[in-house]
């Protein structure tokens, strides 16, 4: 699998889940960064399928509250990345994506964490099929 | 566990900065009104145990899983 592996991502808060894993890298897994993974430096077999939500979610629009935004220090739109944690089936029709808490990404200093939105309509397990 | 009794109305404080109040009793919960800095997160516990649940179900997905799934949005997409 061809990757292109960006720099480390630190993780400001860890995963919920994963607290022992703060340095990620995110791979892009198709050439096209529609698929990428974020995968941990820490330990070496912990990754996480992550995509950006607009291939499959094209009115998918989080909002971000402050606490974030201080957080990742977070100064222009233009430097946000949202990605979503897929969780994947067999095929993508049995696929999920966690729309409730996406990973917010600083492209600038490249921190990162993942969010929980507040919005009781999103899922943590939102079918790709959409 | 520290255990306080506390009335409507009535507030407890943690810390310097966050004081959390009692609003309402009802016959099916109570209601509690919470005020921090937004620095602080504040969470339903249930979704934190919901997301923990998620992020392990998605951890580390095979290879093969990975591959196939990638050649399906790449069909897709021509």
């Amino acid at each position: 699998m061809s990757a292109q592996t960006l720099p480390v991502i630190d993780l400001v808060h860890p995963l919920p889940g994963f607290p022992d894993d703060r340095r990620f890298a995110l791979v892009d897994l198709d050439g096209s960064g529609q698929l990428c993974s974020l995968t941990s430096l820490d330990h070496d077999d912990l990754r996480f399928l992550v995509a950006p939500p607009n291939t499959f979610f094209p009115d998918y629009t989080p909002e971000i509250d402050d606490a974030t935004i201080a957080d990742l220090d977070i100064s222009s739109v233009e430097d946000v990345m949202v990605l979503v944690v897929l969780n994947p089936g067999e095929t993508l029709l049995t696929s999920t994506a966690n729309l409730k808490a996406p990973v917010v990404l600083n492209t600038a200093n490249r921190r990162a964490c993942q969010v929980i939105v507040d919005d009781a309509d999103l899922s943590v397990s939102a079918p790709l099929s959409a | 566990m520290l255990v306080l009794s506390r009335r409507v109305g009535e507030s407890v404080v943690i810390g310097d900065d966050i004081t959390i109040t009692i609003l309402e009793v009802r016959s099916d919960g109570i209601r509690v009104g919470i005020d921090a800095p937004r620095s602080v997160a504040v969470h339903r516990a249930e979704l934190l145990v919901e997301l923990e649940a998620s992020n392990r179900d998605a951890a580390s997905p095979s290879d093969a899983k990975i591959s196939s799934l990638a050649e399906e949005l790449r069909r897709r997409k021509r």
